[in-house]
């Protein structure tokens, strides 16, 4: 399952097959918090120095699951970003407004989805 | 400046009224036509003197100018009657496509006509008062044609984050402004086509409300429909005429709010022009998408009968301002202290927790306490002091209802400012960004209630996405710092305020700045050393974080959420099975109470057992399960 997930030459493939699997293995309960937290589809556009592009759908709205592809019916948000720029994302090194700000991460639909970007790519989080 | 010039008019050969060559933008961007075509006017304002200004800022100017006008004079007017009346003209217009019958469009057109300007008068007189209504009082105030434009909020919202990285293709994007729109609304004529017949008009009538919704007031300008149809272009013309005759009847209006906007000394900076450029275009693209996908979702939807729709949102609602609607404090059941007797939950519960005792057993006694209708001082005390020991046991839901409700007490007691800090910092951990920053401009106005806020920041609060309001506020709240520095004072609480907003952000490093600048006041204040922690934690330092968690939990052992973070640490260093001991540990003090459990707990110990590849025990691992602690014992975790 994870295996389709995957892009060949795409280093996010990683990243997105590990939501994927995290996702996969959530409880409901679990789900059911981050649905209600989140309440967004994300349609993941990702270039890479190749010039290729995938994009993968994180539907943290209904299903609470990742898939390779656009989302059906329809994303709330497009990402459109390059490879690295979303392993620095996930990575914390970038934060999405930074990101956007300098010209390396786009959006197409509702921009202040994006802003939860972030807590939907990081793992856990220690709170203050 | 160019565009004052633009406005006075003085040297161009249209008439004085500088309405009249206003309202020739109306029918839409025929800049470049009538370039070429038409009068000095126009061709002037290309071929301005270089020596006015630079080029490309001219040309910026320029087409902001023309959107503004564009946007004024005939998008409020024009929208609001014709989302409303249209559909069932343009239902008929397209039947008579159908039936092509040539005489009968003239006909047709002259009844248009009429139409058309009784909704005019009407409509257009409104509007004009509505749209114009606030620029008097503002006209004062630096960059006033800001606040008059239609949609001036949306752009105001994406400013700050959409300029740099529009501005190299702003000229492009200038010169396709036009052509978006009139695809998105090609796509819908074409739409009508498809659904032609009674039944179908319904539909229409919804759809077409819709995409006037999705379009907002600003883009539904009748301009744009000029090259779908032919017979739409007859329209235009009468419309233009009705346009016109109506525009003299506002002339007296316009006239004043004219005037006063030519007297403003002020013109908006040139860089505010480019921006508000650069976020125009970017919202027609993202218009442009946005109806693209729907014209084909809505054909679809004819093609397929019912169309399948999202059925009710599961989100968190908001309210205006993006404080999360949670509802009411669920008191737990079975509270054992609603039967024993005590003089005073509130100063037992205080008691316990000077003396370190459990968390959760605090918490239990507060509600109790607020049960028995013991609120402490001015009715939130109580409420308050339970959200926080509810936050530092790591029931974030539970105390950010309690804490709302205790905020919203002394607000309305008329003693704001308690519990805000420590709402926002809960809204923060729950990624409820708005409202984070809504709480601590709230907690800022009640603490330092002699320094103004700029309005721009107050207003942003309710409209603008995150990422805008928080360099705002940021900006707001480092000026006091400063000025507090100045006068050799330091606030702790406004170092916290300022932590928080930059963990908000990401900014972590500076985060841990404004604690340890705290910290130095407040050496002994265990929530510190715990968002210390987790500011280097997050920063990707969890080796270092540790070392503050321990400063913590040295000063409070109980406290659960220094535990957790501890875990969490942990986990992200790769010591999974430490981590998934430092869960249990907290949540056999959770246990301990009888009390109900955190389920944040349970799903970050979850995935620590997945991280151990122990789905076995991870299974067990659910807040539902209500697995006995000791199982894990079994399995030789150490807690």
């Amino acid at each position: 399952m994870s295996d389709d997930i995957k892009a060949p030459g795409f280093k996010a493939s990683e990243l997105i097959a590990g939501l994927e699997s995290a996702f996969s293995k959530y409880s409901d309960a679990e789900k059911q918090s981050q649905i209600k937290k989140t309440n967004g589809i994300f349609d993941l556009q990702v270039s890479n120095d190749a010039k290729e592009t995938v994009t993968w759908t994180i539907d943290m709205k209904k299903t609470g699951t990742v898939y390779k592809g656009k989302a059906q019916p329809k994303a709330d948000v497009t990402i459109i970003l390059a490879d690295d720029t979303l392993l620095d994302l996930a990575s914390g090194k970038l934060n999405g407004q930074k990101a956007f700000m300098t010209g390396k991460l786009k959006t197409r639909g509702n921009m202040m989805l994006a802003t939860k970007l972030d807590t939907v790519l990081k793992g856990a989080k220690a709170k203050l | 400046m160019s565009f004052q010039g633009l406005i006075s008019g003085s040297e161009c050969a249209a008439p004085a009224n500088p309405l009249s060559q206003v309202l020739k933008h109306t029918e839409g961007d025929r800049s470049l036509q009538q370039d070429r075509v038409s009068g000095p006017s126009t061709s002037r304002l290309h071929q301005l003197p270089g020596s006015s200004s630079s080029a490309p800022a001219t040309e910026h100017d320029l087409a902001l100018a023309r959107q503004f006008f564009e946007g004024n004079s005939s998008g409020p007017g024009m929208s609001s009657g014709y989302t409303m009346q249209y559909p069932p003209e343009l239902a008929r217009m397209s039947e008579m496509s159908m039936n092509d019958r040539p005489g009968m469009s003239d006909v047709w057109a002259l009844e248009q006509q009429q139409q058309l300007r009784a909704l005019e008068e009407s409509a257009a007189k409104g509007a004009w008062a509505a749209e114009f209504g606030n620029a008097p009082q503002q006209s004062s105030s630096g960059p006033s044609i800001q606040h008059a434009m239609p949609g001036g909020q949306e752009f105001q919202q994406q400013r700050s984050s959409f300029m740099p990285m529009y501005a190299g293709s702003m000229p492009v994007a200038m010169y396709g402004l036009s052509s978006p729109m009139q695809y998105g609304i090609n796509a819908n004529f074409t739409a009508v086509d498809h659904g032609k017949g009674k039944a179908r008009e319904a539909d229409f009538e919804a759809a077409f409300a819709k995409i006037a919704e999705s379009l907002g007031p600003e883009e539904t300008q009748t301009s744009r429909i000029e090259e779908v149809d032919e017979r739409v272009t007859e329209i235009e013309e009468k419309l233009k005429n009705a346009t016109l005759n109506a525009g003299e009847d506002e002339d007296l209006n316009f006239q004043k709010v004219w005037d006063q906007l030519q007297n403003s000394d002020l013109p908006p900076p040139k860089e505010d022009m480019a921006k508000w450029e650069a976020e125009f275009s970017q919202l027609m693209n993202a218009q442009r998408e946005e109806l693209e996908d729907y014209g084909t979702n809505m054909q679809k939807a004819w093609e397929g009968g019912v169309g399948d729709y999202a059925g009710p949102s599961q989100g968190v609602k908001f309210d205006g301002e993006g404080i999360p609607i949670l509802g009411d404090y669920l008191f737990e059941k079975n509270n054992k202290y609603l039967e024993s007797e005590s003089r005073s939950y509130l100063s037992d519960a205080k008691q316990l927790l000077e003396s370190n005792g459990s968390l959760s057993e605090a918490a239990l006694m507060l509600e109790a306490a607020i049960q028995r209708g013991e609120l402490g001082e001015g009715g939130f005390e109580t409420w308050i002091l339970l959200g926080e020991t509810r936050n530092m046991d790591e029931r974030e839901e539970a105390g950010m209802r309690a804490l709302l409700e205790g905020v919203r007490i002394a607000e309305q007691a008329g003693a704001p400012g308690a519990g805000m800090l420590s709402l926002a910092i809960s809204f923060t951990n729950e990624s409820y960004d708005r409202a984070s920053h809504t709480m601590l401009v709230r907690w800022f106005k009640a603490k330092y209630p002699g320094v103004p806020i700029p309005e721009e920041t107050a207003k942003s609060i309710g409209t603008n996405s995150s990422w805008d309001t928080h360099e705002r506020i940021t900006h707001l709240f480092m000026e006091q710092a400063r000025s507090q520095h100045g006068q050799d004072q330091m606030d702790p609480d406004l170092q916290i305020a300022l932590g928080v907003l930059f963990y908000t952000n990401g900014d972590y490093e500076r985060a841990q700045d404004c604690f340890v600048a705290a910290l130095n006041v407040r050496p002994k204040d265990y929530l510190l050393w715990n968002r210390l922690g987790s500011s280097l934690s997050n920063g990707s330092k969890p080796e270092e974080a540790l070392g503050a968690y321990r400063e913590a939990l040295q000063l409070r052992p109980t406290y659960t959420r220094a535990i957790y973070n501890v875990g969490v640490a942990c986990l992200n260093i790769g010591a999974d099975k430490e981590a998934a001991e430092h869960f249990l540990s907290a949540l056999s003090l959770q246990e301990s109470t009888n009390g109900d459990t955190s389920d944040q707990l349970w799903f970050t110990l979850r995935r620590a057992l997945l991280s151990m590849n122990r789905s076995d025990l991870a299974d067990l691992a659910k807040p539902e399960a209500k697995s006995n602690l000791d199982v894990f014992r079994r399995e030789g975790l150490d807690f």
